[in-house]
């Protein structure tokens, strides 16, 4: 292995350890150095890095990623980074997260613990800025989904145009009805993107009024016989996500729609960027 | 509506915030994982067999337009509006 030559070389010089790693849930707003038990990946014990009124939230281990081919083994490791996100949130009310598997390294000249306060201090305003913003705020997940069937259905029977195209095709021999349903599929999949889209500006729009602030998701195929339309990631005063809720419920209710409503989350859709 | 977050139903959105999202770090402090394959990825493939909408073809500029739409929405809420 060529790591091997590397740690000789630092052991040897008594310096530091270049493998020693900090596996690094979150930042947290806290000022205080404790532990907080084995709660930790693997129950590796769990305590804080602070740098004046702030922390990071660690555990130690070597500089290597955690990897495994095995899924129980790693929805054990994300169900435990989340549960410490979770505690730590409890805690003290905001957090920074990290996503899963973030490790701090350290170097020869330079400890992990030192590079983390370093990081600590140089990001500090950037993460002082970030915890104000999110005080008092949690995640919320919202997906839009509908059941396309039902939809074009509807539209069959509301858009003129694909009435007549329909009616159309009856009258045709075998072989032109072949290219006037390919006009029909075309003509209903335009529609229902035109549809997609008006519900979408008018969700958003209902939704946004109850959240501080959205993202817009990638939607993604779940079910086979629903199609999502919209996938948000809400951020909502923790005390006021029940207006949202009524929200969701008016589009639940409407035919032909269903709404999943997660959460709360801890912020991480709104932690990113500068 | 109540939100859930009950454990079963909802690890897909928690792989989807806790694998993807969070706090930016420099690249030349953390462990690299380049080369090696992601971790998660299959994981949450066999999970919910979350092949996106794009691999179906189906609204994928939808999908698109969609979120250009809403990066211009939110632009304009930040610039200044003049009620002249």
């Amino acid at each position: 292995m060529q790591h091997s030559d590397k740690t000789s070389t630092a052991s040897t010089t008594g310096v530091v350890v270049a493998e020693e790693g900090k596996y690094l849930y979150c930042v947290a707003d806290a000022g205080e150095r404790v532990s907080l038990g084995r709660i930790g990946i693997e129950g590796h014990e769990v305590y804080t890095i602070p740098y004046r009124d702030i922390c990071a939230v660690v555990h130690n281990c070597p500089a290597q990623p955690y990897q495994s081919d095995d899924q129980e083994v790693v929805k054990a490791w994300v169900t435990s980074h989340q549960k410490v996100v979770d505690a730590i949130w409890e805690r003290w009310g905001t957090v920074l997260p990290l996503s899963f598997d973030t490790i701090i390294k350290g170097e020869l000249e330079k400890s992990a613990e030192q590079n983390m306060k370093d990081w600590l201090k140089q990001e500090y305003e950037r993460f002082k800025g970030k915890i104000e913003k999110l005080r008092g705020k949690a995640e919320y997940g919202v997906q839009v989904f509908w059941d396309p069937k039902l939809v074009a259905q509807n539209l069959t029977q509301t858009s003129p145009e694909i009435r007549n195209l329909d009616e159309e095709i009856r009258t045709k021999p075998k072989g032109l009805a072949y290219m006037y349903r390919q006009r029909l599929e075309n003509l209903v999949k335009r529609e229902i993107e035109s549809k997609a889209d008006e519900c979408f500006k008018d969700f958003y729009g209902r939704i946004r009024e109850h959240t501080d602030d959205i993202r817009v998701e990638k939607t993604k195929k779940v079910e086979p016989s629903l199609s999502m339309i919209m996938n948000l990631s809400c951020l909502v005063y923790r005390d006021t996500y029940s207006k949202l809720g009524e929200e969701l419920d008016k589009i639940n209710r409407m035919k032909g729609f269903s709404v999943r409503f997660t959460g709360p989350w801890p912020p991480y859709s709104f932690v990113g960027g500068a | 509506m109540e939100p859930t977050r009950n454990s079963h139903a909802t690890l897909v959105d928690l792989l989807d915030r806790v694998l993807d999202k969070g706090l930016v770090i420099n690249a030349d402090l953390i462990i690299s994982l380049a080369g090696v394959p992601l971790i998660g990825v299959n994981l949450r493939a066999a999970l919910a067999g979350m092949e996106t909408m794009l691999k179906y073809g189906m609204m994928k500029e939808w999908d698109e337009r969609t979120r250009a739409w809403e990066r211009e929405q939110r632009q304009k809420k930040v610039e200044p509006i003049c009620t002249a």
